[in-house]
């Protein structure tokens, strides 16, 4: 790491119940979890489910068997009419399954009130599905008022969801639907599901309605409230990219809602069970897991670092005794300004002060992905690693993209016991406990790293 | 009951072969009933002054008379309406159109008894004051659906003939009026609707039709007698409806 | 006689018929809405009874009102009670044609998010369809109304009550004194009542439309 202590130019910043946890190392996140909200979820467990239209002869989902552990997200992916949708509906039983169970955190819900059950589940759809006669407020309140819960409360659930998605109470709570753009349409959609804080989220194609960038800062803003809140979760995409983003778990569907493949993303990336889920992935699998990791998780390299301002003669000698081509330049809260080279240096007498916008820097929050491009952009194979603050960390280079790859190819595949169960044949003896002991707490983390909203 | 017709929607071939049908369903009921309404008269034990009215020439006659204000103020109706409608779609006079459409609207609100009552006052002839009322009362539809008509024709396709090089009438007559016509029929058809009911009414001012078996009927007590008139008044407006949809169908454009 | 001595010396009556007139109306009205919506509600989830619905709708409009008047003296004689029954008869229609086209307007995916909340199929119709569908709904009413003040109008051919009965006094002293009058009493009565009317449906669009939806 750096050589200067950022502790003491940004000590303020570092006292205790300052956030931001996906910065911090990772015993400070395991930490961090603790003081957090307990995970709020539930697993649900399809029990051999079928669903069959009458006239048709194949039926739309057959024989599903499918664990979705609590807390977690699982995102169903397939192509258009391959059952994934019948098969999310048929959880909060939009959709009456014909044949099989669905068990709700050990409770089984197949012939409970269906509006009773659905109140217990959180569901988005495409665009929101908001009233449009109703105020976003009015919208959000529908659940809690349905659950008879008197106003004071409503009115605060109102405004602490509103927070949670990113909205401005006191300028969105009287609008109407029609009043907002696309992706705060689709936010209050997310806030009116959790109203009644429900463990279970169902989303269909929550995101196919906005625009490519929107659709990227909504999918930002699940990850940091699934952080807050852990729900589990199923969504429903034909977007393999967003399903890579934002699932613990995937499961790729083909027609008949046969589940080709149920794992992490880390594995179906590496490991595609069958060319139909290869296919699926489509090109460049092993640039979309470079979407996966993120800069933290690799080792970043030492460098050379020097004041703005200091000696270029002394920093070129120090250069020269590493062995590095190239001089960190820091301010004095020890963030980058420039980076010169040897050969730079050799014609300076004092170390540039100045910010050199040219420079390839990236945050370690970001992905693998956003730092080769750095790199590619700035032609440099290499780029600056910077974590909280903007203090300088460390140097990625190009080779250690390519070993964090290589390196989670081995950790995917050592990985495959864990998965929860997903199968056409029905019967399973035992629902694996999602507690199982020897999954990690969180899967994704191992891989993904702890979601950060840096 | 101006707008009930205006959604006679575009058709696919099953579609037009499931109108055909349903027409064929209403007039062969219609034709039942007509039926069944002769022989009730021919065997019910009716009074010497119920047979006098309710006899075959009797009825033709008046029914003729109701043809004949139908048709004469259709007639009025459509050589006022469809010019001015036109009209009120070209250049200068767009303008005026919703001001027009507003009295014309407001003009609706009047009961058609009242309209006729009072032009029997002006004009003493039972026959003419009643077509003038019902002219009146029935160029709304058509003026309205056939500005909404032209209106309704996709501009660009306007813009293509002017660019091939079609004058501004040429334009009007083959390609704005034909997409126009559907919903222009079913203007015409609601007014024709409208004038078939309205016609009865005609009967107050000794303007004629089967109106008059109505009042007749009231004024001496003939339930038989009203109650045919009311019967037959309701029949002639189906079939006028059904005459009205089978020319729709026929002249829907092709392609359309 | 002229016409403001005519409305002066017979305001009372006048008044009376006049709001004996929009009370008859306007009951109907809301009778009709009711039964209307309450069909609507019943048939507009199938596409079959929907046809069937449009199509009792259409027919219903072409039968004349006078001859419907006329078939009504038979089972309920003279007086109110035909002219009630008519009234609201034709009323209904057009409020049942567009509460179907209202109702099979909601966006599925409105009710089908309504269904995922837990909201019960009464709540739905009651919060979510009806709500939605009410514009179209009023509109539908609007056009009633305008329709049934006439119909109403030649209703007091059998007695029923209201304006019209000036208009058939006049009739029956054609060329007396006050007969043009009387008629015009009626006619111009019927008129400005059916505008007040609309400004007061319009007004109760106003108050009861979301402004969520509201063009």
């Amino acid at each position: 790491m750096a050589d200067i202590d950022p502790r003491t130019e940004t000590a303020d910043e570092q006292a205790p119940g300052s956030q931001t946890t996906g910065s911090q190392p990772a015993d400070a996140q395991t930490a961090d979890e603790q003081t957090d909200r307990e995970t709020t979820g539930r697993s649900i467990w399809l029990d051999n489910v079928t669903k069959r239209y009458p006239g048709q002869k194949r039926p739309a989902v057959n024989g599903v068997t499918l664990e979705i552990p609590d807390g977690q997200v699982v995102m169903l992916v397939g192509p258009s009419g391959c059952g994934k949708t019948t098969t999310l509906k048929m959880i909060n039983r939009l959709i009456e399954p014909t044949e099989g169970r669905i068990v709700l955190g050990g409770e089984d819900v197949t012939s409970i009130d269906g509006d009773e059950l659905r109140r217990r589940i959180g569901y988005v759809i495409q665009a929101g599905g908001l009233f449009p006669h109703m105020t976003v407020a009015q919208n959000i309140a529908l659940v809690p008022k349905m659950l008879r819960w008197d106003k004071a409360r409503i009115a605060a659930r109102v405004e602490e969801l509103l927070d949670l998605v990113g909205l401005d109470p006191d300028v969105y709570r009287s609008r109407y639907p029609k009043e907002l753009s696309g992706g705060q349409q689709q936010r209050v959609g997310v806030a009116r599901a959790l109203a009644a804080d429900p463990p279970v989220l169902l989303m269909d194609e929550p995101f196919g309605a906005v625009d490519p960038i929107t659709r990227q800062r909504l999918q930002d803003e699940l990850i940091r409230i699934q952080h807050e809140v852990h729900k589990t979760m199923v969504i429903v995409t034909h977007d393999f990219d967003e399903a890579v983003k934002l699932g613990d778990w995937i499961v790729v569907f083909r027609e008949g809602a046969q589940i080709v493949q149920y794992d992490t993303p880390e594995r179906i990336l590496a490991e595609p069970a069958d060319e139909f889920v290869e296919n699926f992935i489509g090109s460049g699998a092993a640039l979309k897991q470079l979407g996966l990791r993120r800069v933290r998780e690799v080792e970043a390299a030492d460098a050379v670092v020097a004041k703005a301002g200091a000696n270029a003669a002394e920093a070129l000698r120090r250069a020269e005794a590493a062995g590095h081509d190239h001089v960190v330049v820091v301010d004095e809260r020890g963030r980058p300004i420039a980076w010169p080279s040897r050969r730079a240096l050799s014609r300076m007498t004092r170390l540039p002060a100045q910010l050199d916008p040219a420079m390839p820097l990236v945050g370690s929050g970001a992905t693998l992905n956003d730092a080769l491009d750095t790199m590619l952009v700035s032609s440099a194979g290499a780029t600056l690693v910077t974590g909280r603050s903007g203090v300088f960390e460390g140097v990625v280079d190009v080779e250690t993209i390519m070993d964090a790859i290589s390196s989670a190819r081995e950790a995917a595949a050592e990985r495959s016991d864990d998965a929860p169960v997903g199968t056409n044949t029905g019967a399973v003896a035992a629902v694996p406990a999602a507690s199982d002991e020897q999954r990690p707490a969180n899967p994704g983390d191992a891989a993904v790293g702890p979601v950060s909203d840096d | 009951m101006t707008e009930a017709t205006t959604a006679s929607g575009t058709g696919t071939t099953t579609e037009s072969v499931r109108g055909w049908r349903a027409l064929g369903i209403q007039i062969l009921v219609l034709l039942a009933i007509l039926f069944g309404f002769g022989i009730w008269v021919a065997n019910a034990p009716l009074s010497p002054t119920e047979r006098n009215t309710l006899n075959l020439s009797t009825i033709l006659e008046l029914t003729g008379q109701h043809l004949a204000l139908t048709i004469v103020a259709t007639v009025i109706v459509l050589v006022i309406a469809i010019p001015l409608g036109i009209l009120l779609t070209r250049g200068p006079f767009r303008k005026i159109a919703e001001p027009v459409l507003a009295i014309a609207n407001f003009g609706q609100a009047a009961p058609a008894v009242g309209l006729i009552v009072l032009l029997f006052m002006l004009v003493p002839d039972g026959f003419r004051a009643s077509i003038i009322a019902l002219v009146l009362y029935a160029i709304l539809p058509v003026l309205r659906n056939t500005m909404i008509g032209i209106r309704g024709v996709d501009q660009r396709l306007v813009e293509a003939g002017r660019g091939m090089g079609m004058t501004a009438a040429s334009v009007l007559l083959r390609v704005e009026l034909p997409l126009a016509v559907p919903v222009m029929l079913s203007g015409i058809r609601t007014a024709l609707v409208l004038l078939v009911g309205t016609a009865s009414l005609a009967a107050f001012v000794s303007g004629g039709g089967l109106g008059l078996l109505i009042t007749t009927g009231v004024n001496l007590y003939l339930f038989s007698v009203l109650i045919s008139g009311a019967l037959l008044i309701a029949v002639l407006a189906l079939i006028v409806d059904w005459v009205g949809r089978v020319v729709e169908h026929v002249a829907r454009p092709k392609g359309l | 006689m002229e016409l403001g001595e005519f409305v002066r010396s017979r305001s009372s009556e006048i008044l009376f018929a006049a709001l004996q007139h929009l009370s008859l109306v306007a009951q109907s009205l809301i009778l009709a809405t009711v039964i209307a919506v309450l069909l609507a509600a019943l048939v507009h989830r199938s596409q079959t009874l929907r046809g069937v619905a449009n199509a009792v709708s259409a027919i219903g409009l072409t039968i004349p009102s006078f001859a419907l008047i006329g078939l009504m003296v038979a089972p309920f004689g003279f007086g109110v009670t035909p002219a009630v029954v008519v009234v609201v008869f034709f009323a209904a229609l057009p409020i049942l044609r567009n509460a179907i086209v209202g109702l099979a307007g909601v966006d599925p995916a409105l009710i089908e998010s309504a269904r995922g909340l837990g909201m019960s199929r009464l709540g739905i119709f009651l919060r979510v369809e009806l709500p939605l569908a009410w514009p179209v709904i009023l509109s539908g009413v609007r056009i009633s109304a305008q329709m049934v003040m006439g119909v109403a109008a030649v209703a007091a051919y059998v007695l029923g009550p209201g304006l019209g009965g000036f208009i058939f006094q006049g009739l029956s002293r054609l060329g007396g004194s006050g007969a043009i009058e009387s008629v015009v009493t009626g006619t111009v009565g019927v008129i400005l009542l059916a505008l007040i009317l609309d400004l007061l449906l319009l007004g109760i669009g106003r108050l009861t439309t979301s402004k969520g939806i509201r063009g």
